[in-house]
């Protein structure tokens, strides 16, 4: 091989990405970074003297009970995706000629706009929405159902939004699974059912790691949705972060919340590479 | 395959610069940039002031004065005209982002209303001109019983999860304060910590916190008891007359006024000053009323309104009624820090 | 189970797919609130109206088609020279874009443009936008088109050389054709998730470059309003045709 002008291709291939990246991700989350260790400006905005106040304040069990409470409905949000992906991705798997099919249908929703669905999901739980004045015109309820802005709202929302998620990898172990263990579990006298818990579900272990990590990650750091279906009654980090920067005009703060969300995210990340193989 | 490779390949590549042939036709001729609260225009209050001007107008619309000044704080946001409330034009021209008001360049800044000529924000209108005005109180379904007609009355289990209030910080410890019996620029941390602690109390009872957005929802009915802007309570009210009612609350309530201010980065400050003085036309600005169902702070234009709008007692209130309010005032910084840290712990309870 | 399968398919298919429909049903609805009154092309007629809206709609299409076309270029480059030999920074960074939470990477590109522009005198605009939305669909493309690439059999490029051509004419015209699918889908991918986003270009957009998104986010947080339905139904479609043409297109 000839490797200087390998070398040479490569380098000029590389550069522009690598220079974006350094340009719109290393050097701004130094810039975040830096700002964390700053104090606030009177209107917003960042000014001397250094401190480390603004950590010392996310100590405050205040803003751990954030933290959890993130953590808490993004899990809700995984476990939810999983127990309602799985049986899908299983029969897409099964499905024989037609898997292409079914696959498409779960994904043609995920590649529309996401905004849009969670908008569908106001326009169904309103109090005046669909689901109440169906309900309310079969005379199965006499008040509406508060069934917007609240924790369930957004982990609906979440499960919804992130599905197609969960699917995808889920279908993917699946896939790959030789049905001739199934056969042979059947020989040894294991009903469907059995069969499923002690066979297919063990040896989807991979997928379901790769499932809940594609939806929890993106749940923690979740900023729309419990601001469109959880009425800014609902503070999530995402939420937490969004509001230093404009209403209460503390950056540094807002600021430190960032790295804390991003180190979680990492760490996450960092746990489940080491306990698993190669996920994406 | 190749053949369609080659055309994506051609599509793509004539993309960028037909991207940018676009752009720079938008940016083409002379134009203004106003940044206004939303509903604040009529219809076709913009689109006249362009064809009169042979100006293209860019108006984009904001919900609180916060998310205004996040964007101006920058100094280089690209708004040439934006609309602070009161407590907001000192701020913004200490902070030196706001250019002089030259009076020589607004014929008609005779119409406004005497009241407004020498407001306390702003007493020589060096730096803004009064546009609207306005108070903040309690926007409700007139089929409740008991009629709320107090602040304390937002705190009624009752109607839990039927209650919203303002998204913004001063309006809703405003608003606490008042229920306490307290001055609305209060900058004493006890009574500021006792109107959190009333506002954390009230938090599990809330639907949500919404400034404007909240007028479809109470106009659907979603929504029993608002604390709401007046302006738009009367919006709410003129889309369904039979159903809602507005209250100036017992203890006290807030008084606003949002002005039009030029922005110091600006560079079309002739543009700027004829926008403001089109506003302060006295038919563009009783047409605005006529729509937007606001107070406005021109006298001449005032004049000009039916009587249906003049006698409006969501707008206009009677004069013992508004005695009960307060002019919001510019807090120091350390009581503006105090306020906001006060917000974001409430916030995150 | 064997019955129970798929009639539990049917049920997640159109928990998947009812809300989308039952918007567009309702952007025909002659009347605002959810009670059916008649068929009626009002909303969608006062979309049309919407000055502002339609605005927003081409700005979003201008910036995904160039941000698109940008980071699929740049994406494929860099996916093929990580494949010949890897750089730990660049697939590190890479894969941190695609791990920030999108609330974090928003700020930390504001606060970046604005501390950069204090020396540069620009503002926020499109580029800013078109900036940020290649930086984070590139990482998407990268996957894509690396994934393609682990099945190419690298002996094809080896015997281009020694057939006697230049390292960038085997990369033209053996492997490139071979990643014309991926590049196609890598730029499906980066289209669909820069004309979807909100967070990330609600905080970097200036005043000239408002997006679709976030005039939808704007009038969702108002509450219902049925020329939302109507531009959600539009929306909806568009994509979804997009979609289906693309997939013809691979397959063919």
């Amino acid at each position: 091989m000839i490797h200087t002008n390998v070398t040479r291709l490569r380098t000029l291939f590389l550069a522009p990405a690598a220079l974006l990246m350094l340009a719109t991700l290393a050097i701004p989350v130094v810039i975040v970074a830096a700002y964390s260790f700053l104090s606030r400006g009177a209107y917003g905005g960042v000014e001397a003297p250094w401190t480390d106040q603004n950590y010392v304040r996310l100590l405050d069990p205040l803003y751990g009970g954030i933290f959890l409470r993130s953590a808490w409905i993004s899990l809700l949000a995984s476990v939810g995706c999983l127990i309602l992906g799985f049986p899908l991705a299983l029969f897409i798997a099964r499905s024989g000629q037609r898997k292409n099919l079914y696959l498409a249908l779960v994904i043609l929703p995920f590649w529309t706009s996401f905004l849009i669905r969670l908008y569908a999901w106001m326009f169904l739980l309103r109090d005046t929405g669909l689901i109440n004045t169906i309900l309310q015109s079969f005379g199965l309820i006499h008040a509406p159902l508060p069934m917007l802005y609240n924790q369930g709202a957004v982990i609906l929302g979440l499960v919804y939004g992130y599905l197609p998620f969960a699917v995808l990898p889920l279908y993917a172990t699946l896939e790959r699974q030789d049905p001739a263990l199934l056969d042979a579990a059947a020989d040894l006298g294991a009903s469907p059912l059995r069969a499923l818990f002690h066979v297919t579900i063990p040896l989807s272990a991979p997928g379901i790691w790769a499932a809940s990590i594609l939806v929890f990650v993106p749940c923690i750091g979740t900023y729309i949705v419990s601001d469109l279906l959880g009425g800014s009654k609902t503070v999530l980090i995402g939420n937490l972060v969004q509001n230093q920067f404009t209403a209460s005009r503390d950056w540094p703060f807002g600021a430190a919340a960032s790295m804390i969300l991003l180190a979680a995210a990492i760490a996450v990340i960092v746990l489940m590479r080491r306990s698993r193989q190669e996920l994406l | 395959m190749n053949r369609r490779r080659f055309l994506a390949r051609i599509v793509k590549t004539a993309a960028i610069p037909a991207a940018s042939a676009i752009l720079a036709n938008c940016n083409s001729g002379p134009r203004l940039n106003v940044y206004n609260w939303s509903d604040y225009v009529a219809p076709d209050t913009v689109a006249n002031f362009e064809r009169e001007a042979g100006l293209r107008v860019r108006y984009g619309t904001y919900e609180s004065n916060q998310e205004m000044l996040a964007q101006v704080l920058s100094g280089n946001s690209g708004w040439d005209v934006v609309f602070p409330s009161a407590d907001f034009v000192g701020p913004l021209r200490d902070l030196g982002l706001l250019a002089p008001i030259r009076h020589e360049w607004l014929p008609n800044l005779g119409a406004l209303d005497a009241a407004f000529r020498h407001p306390p924000w702003d007493p020589d209108l060096r730096w803004s001109i009064p546009y609207m005005y306005g108070a903040t109180g309690i926007l409700y379904q007139r089929n409740l019983m008991p009629q709320p007609r107090a602040w304390a009355d937002l705190w009624d289990p009752r109607l839990g999860g039927k209650i919203t209030m303002l998204e913004d910080a001063t309006e809703v410890f405003g608003a606490c304060l008042k229920k306490l019996g307290y001055s609305l620029n209060s900058a004493e941390p006890g009574e500021l910590r006792a109107a959190a602690a009333e506002a954390e109390r009230q938090k599990p009872l809330l639907r949500a916190y919404l400034n404007a957005e909240v007028r479809d929802q109470v106009v659907a009915g979603d929504v029993a008891v608002a604390q709401a802007w007046a302006v738009t309570a009367a919006q709410a009210i003129a889309a369904a007359p039979d159903r809602l009612a507005f209250a100036y609350p017992d203890e006290g309530f807030a008084r606003f006024a949002d002005n039009i201010a030029i922005l110091r980065e600006s560079h079309r400050a002739e543009a700027a000053h004829r926008w403001i003085d089109y506003l302060l036309r006295p038919p563009v600005a009783a047409s605005i009323v006529q729509t937007t169902r606001t107070a406005t702070c021109n006298g001449a234009a005032y004049g000009l309104l039916p009587a249906s709008l003049r006698d409006d007692p969501v707008l206009y209130p009677a004069p013992d009624v508004l005695n009960r309010g307060e002019w919001f005032a510019p807090q120091s910084t350390a009581s503006q820090r105090l306020r906001d840290r006060l917000w974001t712990e409430m916030k995150s309870s | 189970m064997k019955r129970a399968l798929p009639i539990y398919a049917v049920c997640a298919y159109l928990f998947l797919h009812l809300p989308l429909a039952i918007l567009a049903i309702f952007s025909v609805n002659a009347s605002r609130f959810t009670l059916w009154e008649g068929f009626s092309l009002r909303w969608y007629r006062a979309l049309l109206a919407d000055r502002d809206l339609l605005e927003s709609a081409a700005n979003s299409l201008v910036i995904a088609v160039a941000a698109t076309a940008l980071a699929t270029i740049m994406g494929t480059l860099a996916a093929y020279a990580l494949w010949k030999k890897t750089s730990a920074w660049l697939a590190g960074s890479l894969y941190l874009s695609l791990v920030t939470p999108e609330i974090v990477a928003g700020i930390s590109l504001l606060a970046f443009f604005q501390w950069i522009f204090r020396y540069l005198h620009l503002r926020l605009g499109m580029h800013t936008v078109i900036l940020a939305h290649i930086s984070f669909s590139l990482a998407y493309v990268v996957l894509v088109i690396m994934a393609r690439l682990r099945n190419f059999d690298v002996s094809l490029e080896e015997a281009a050389l020694d057939l006697g051509a230049t390292e960038f004419g085997a990369f033209y015209r053996v492997t490139l054709p071979y990643l014309a699918p991926a590049i196609a889908a890598a730029a499906m991918l980066a289209f669909t998730v820069s004309i979807d986003d909100y967070v990330i270009t609600s905080l970097v957009a200036g005043v000239d470059s408002r997006t679709l998104p976030m005039v939808i986010y704007a009038m969702a947080r108002r509450g219902v309003n049925p020329v939302l339905n109507a531009v959600s139904t539009l929306v909806v479609a568009g994509l979804g045709t997009l979609i289906l043409i693309s997939e013809r297109l691979r397959k063919a």
